[in-house]
């Protein structure tokens, strides 16, 4: 317990506390020696970059993890939550990014989703549902008619409900993943002037988020997290932006260095050799994604478009390769205005797409060549296949890419992740695209494959290929790009180059 | 780079070699295997229980009953694979031979422009349903009972109910003749089995009917118009149903409005039997043959022993259903065993 559990008020007893917490994935340390407090009444913030540990502390807390080392203490007793709903009925409640609701049910359903009140015949007792949800609401000053349907309503309207319901559930500690992610700003002060109501009926929340703004903001102390530890805890007052991304981020940090300064990265982004503009974009709008996004991609440079998840780049990746059609702006390839029709018009016209879910680009039952030879098998053969030249293809642009093994006809299913990516990019490969799409392409790999599919985007890129990366893992983008772009909640906010290309800047404008 | 390759093929061999081999080929081809073996298992009982059965002129007899249900089983591959149904077929046949016997007897019109004009009227069935399962993003479940609905309504409404004994004279030919020893409806059967595994296993197209039904969302992320592919597949399946409905009335040599209800059960029936997942992607029309064949051989051999004909029926509902989960078996182990493998 830290200094300031001290004797000052009521209203800071410690309800929730972490002695040395850590927790191992096989060798890998996703918390190190943790300790944790959680005053009762207060909203407490949780920072750090991805990966620093934030979704394992609140998976342990929420009982999704029981097996790790060190000690967790509720109101001053030692528990160990076996399962989600071990946790719950201890009075955690958890809010996730994607919420768990019922779209096609009512308010006052999902309020008692799986506890709806009975009536003696053992049917849903349906007015006694309705007046108790309605009561829950308006307890909670929510003005949300309690029969009208889940989906109909705002995503921060269906926060709030779902917030309600795990209250009435129990709940007197909440964890809100990423809230405010999908909220516009006015939804945004809804959902804070609604948490300074549990506030005052002395619930405690814990607000995990990127958005660090949102955080000083609602916050009574601030915990950062980096490379698995817990490197401060702060009161919020007088706590700048800068001061977090600086704890974040570490004034020592080799990656930092590592990102820009020293000669091992620079070497790879060799001089930035960009050509002819391949791509241009201009006032892009998809209604109620992203708005206005505007931006240039030459010929053999990567561009990084850098954002936390959800601030609409994937819907933007799409609309770039005829998946989706925006509702406003134009698309500019090759110095024709376009308008991409499908995934056939854009692959004609020499884009390609590495989609951030690999298995949305894969049969994972068909054999590696199957696969490879799909995306120009009309360009390949005229009617009927040819295994051996396919075969051929295959074998080439599996050992370019390094696919092991390199055997064409082993099931994709039965490589491993990172080779499963490597098939998605030897698909696109079999005939060099003119721009490349890549969305989150080293996502969840080990670090030497990651490392080798950087590589093989840096060989397109010095082969000519204009390459638009979108990851929201800032040493990717760091390391590789030679620009980027900053995408938050839909709107372009910035663009660096250079010596501007710092973590700084991008979790800055982010 | 080169010199990568090599050393993963040897672990890769390392590990396939610790198991007996001849348990893991077993495990791998069990799904496969196992139509194979309800097909030899049927027979031998019914050969042994049976004097009839295992007569040239009765197996002759099982290829004749199949014969225009393997059309539409054909047509009925295509539709699995890619992830779709197709509850019209037995409605457009019905359909299409009315259709084709009425232009000739009453139309007085050539007898292959009556025929020709069956196909058109069953492609056009066929493309409605694609077009509504694809552009309009219906499920075909839905579409294609709704155009079940219309061609049945089609057919009573051109018949008036009648049966029409003026079938065109090529058709009775195509139904009732030999050539040699063998029936010549037989002979269209196999035909159509034969570009349909062609058309799946060697061509372009096939490729694209297979990974659409694997992962349709990847195949359009490939640059794949799996609308395309997918209209195709109902276009294949009503013009194979338009083809048997009218080879059927040339068999009978009558067309009428009712009779062939059974053809959309025992396809799907016969094609699911052959192992051909009823989500896409796995399977052929390898499978169907053996599918086909297991549905001959049942209802055949149920009819050549000594038993209650109450109880057929019961007894071959029974033994479908055991093979079906056979079959599921053999898939799991499969999917197992590739599991180990990497």
């Amino acid at each position: 317990m830290s200094a300031t559990g001290q004797l000052d008020k009521t209203a800071q007893k410690v309800i929730l506390e972490l002695r040395n917490l850590s927790k191992r994935f096989g060798g890998v340390n996703a918390l190190i020696d943790v300790d944790f407090d959680l005053r009762e009444g207060e909203v407490h913030g949780l920072v750090g970059e991805n990966g620093a540990g934030k979704s394992t502390l609140m998976k342990i807390l929420s009982g999704v993890y029981s097996d790790y080392d060190g000690q967790m203490l509720l109101n001053g007793s030692l528990v160990r939550f076996h399962s989600p709903a071990d946790a719950r009925s201890k009075g955690i409640g958890m809010i996730h990014q994607e919420l768990s609701i019922f779209p096609h049910l009512t308010v006052a359903e999902n309020i008692f989703s799986g506890t709806q009140p009975l009536t003696k015949a053992n049917t849903i007792d349906w007015k006694t549902m309705r007046q108790q949800a309605a009561e829950y609401l308006k307890e909670l000053g929510l003005a949300i008619d309690v029969n009208s349907l889940m989906g109909d309503l705002s995503v921060g309207a269906q926060q709030m409900v779902e917030i309600t319901r795990i209250l009435f559930s129990g709940a007197n500690i909440i964890i809100m993943d990423e809230p405010t992610s999908a909220l516009s700003l006015p939804e945004t002060k809804r959902l804070f002037s609604f948490i300074e109501k549990l506030k005052a009926q002395n619930k405690t929340v814990i607000f995990i988020s990127h958005f660090l703004e949102d955080v000083l903001q609602i916050s009574d102390r601030v915990t950062v997290f980096k490379n698995s530890r817990r490197v401060a805890v702060r009161e919020n007052k007088g706590l700048t932006k800068h001061e977090v991304i600086e704890l974040m981020l570490g004034s020592d940090s080799r990656m930092l260095l590592q990102a820009y300064e020293e000669d091992t990265i620079a070497s790879r982004n060799t001089p930035n050799q960009a050509g002819a503009v391949t791509l241009t974009v201009h006032n892009l709008t998809y209604n109620g994604v992203f708005q206005d996004i505007s931006f240039t991609v030459r010929d053999g440079e990567i561009l990084g478009l850098y954002s936390f998840v959800g601030a609409g780049q994937l819907k933007l990746a799409q609309c770039l390769f005829g998946v989706e059609h925006p509702s406003k702006g134009t698309i500019e390839f090759k110095g024709k205005i376009t308008k991409l029709r499908n995934t056939r018009h854009a692959k004609k016209l020499g884009i390609a797409y590495v989609p951030e879910n690999r298995r949305d680009s894969l049969a994972l039952d068909k054999e590696i060549f199957k696969n490879v030879t799909l995306v120009q098998l009309d360009r390949l053969l005229p009617i009927f296949l040819r295994r051996r030249l396919e075969i051929e293809v295959t074998t080439e642009k599996i050992q370019a890419t390094r696919v092991r093994p390199a055997l064409p006809n082993l099931p994709v299913g039965a490589l491993s992740g990172g080779n499963q990516q490597k098939v998605v990019l030897a698909k696109w490969l079999v005939k060099t695209p003119e721009l490349l799409i890549l969305a989150e392409p080293t996502r969840g790999m080990d670090v030497g494959a990651k490392e080798e599919v950087l590589e093989l985007i840096h060989e397109l890129r010095s082969r000519g290929v204009a390459i638009l990366l979108i990851s929201t893992e800032l040493e990717t983008i760091l390391a590789n790009c030679d620009r980027v772009i900053v995408m938050h909640k839909g709107h372009l906010t910035a663009e660096f180059e250079g010596a501007q290309m710092s973590k700084d800047n991008l979790l800055l404008h982010a | 780079m080169k010199s990568v390759s090599d050393k993963p093929t040897a672990e890769v061999k390392a590990v396939a070699s610790r198991r007996p081999k001849m348990v893991s080929w077993l495990r791998k081809r069990a799904a496969d295997l196992a139509p194979f073996a309800t097909l030899a298992v049927l027979v031998i009982f019914f050969g042994l229980a049976s004097d009839s059965f295992l007569d040239i002129y009765n197996l002759r007899n099982i290829l004749s009953q199949i014969a225009t249900l393997s059309i539409v089983a054909t047509g009925m591959t295509f539709v699995l694979l890619c992830g779709q149904i197709d509850l019209s077929v037995a409605a457009v046949a019905t359909m299409t031979g009315v259709i084709a016997a009425n232009l000739f007897s009453e139309a007085k019109l050539p007898e292959i422009v009556a025929v020709l004009a069956g196909i058109v009227v069953a492609g056009i069935f066929g493309s409605v349903s694609g077009w509504g399962t694809t552009k309009v993003g219906l499920p075909s479940f839905m579409m294609t009972l709704v155009a079940m609905q219309v061609a049945n309504g089609a057919a009573l409404f051109i018949s008036k109910g009648k049966i029409n004994y003026n079938v065109p004279p090529l058709l009775k030919s195509l139904g009732s003749e030999y050539l040699g020893p063998i029936p010549l409806v037989v002979v269209m059967g196999a035909i159509a089995l034969i570009i349909g595994h062609v058309v799946l296993t060697y061509t372009r197209f096939g490729r694209y009917v297979y990974m659409t039904g694997s992962n349709r969302v990847g195949a359009e992320l490939s640059g794949i118009n799996t609308r395309l592919v997918i209209g195709a597949c109902l276009v294949i399946s009503a013009v194979c149903a338009g083809i048997a409905g009218m080879l059927n009335t040339g068999r009978l040599g009558s067309a009428q409005s009712y009779g062939l209800d059974s053809f959309l059960l025992d396809s799907i029936t016969a094609v699911v039997l052959g192992g051909t997942s009823l989500f896409g992607g796995q399977g052929g029309v390898k499978n169907t043959v053996i599918g086909l064949l297991v549905f001959g051989v049942l209802s055949n051999g149920l009819n050549q022993i000594q038993l209650d004909i109450y109880i057929r029926l019961l007894i071959a509902g029974l033994i479908l259903l055991a093979a079906l989960l056979i079959n599921n078996y053999a898939l799991k182990l499969r999917s197992v065993e590739t599991e180990i493998e990497s």
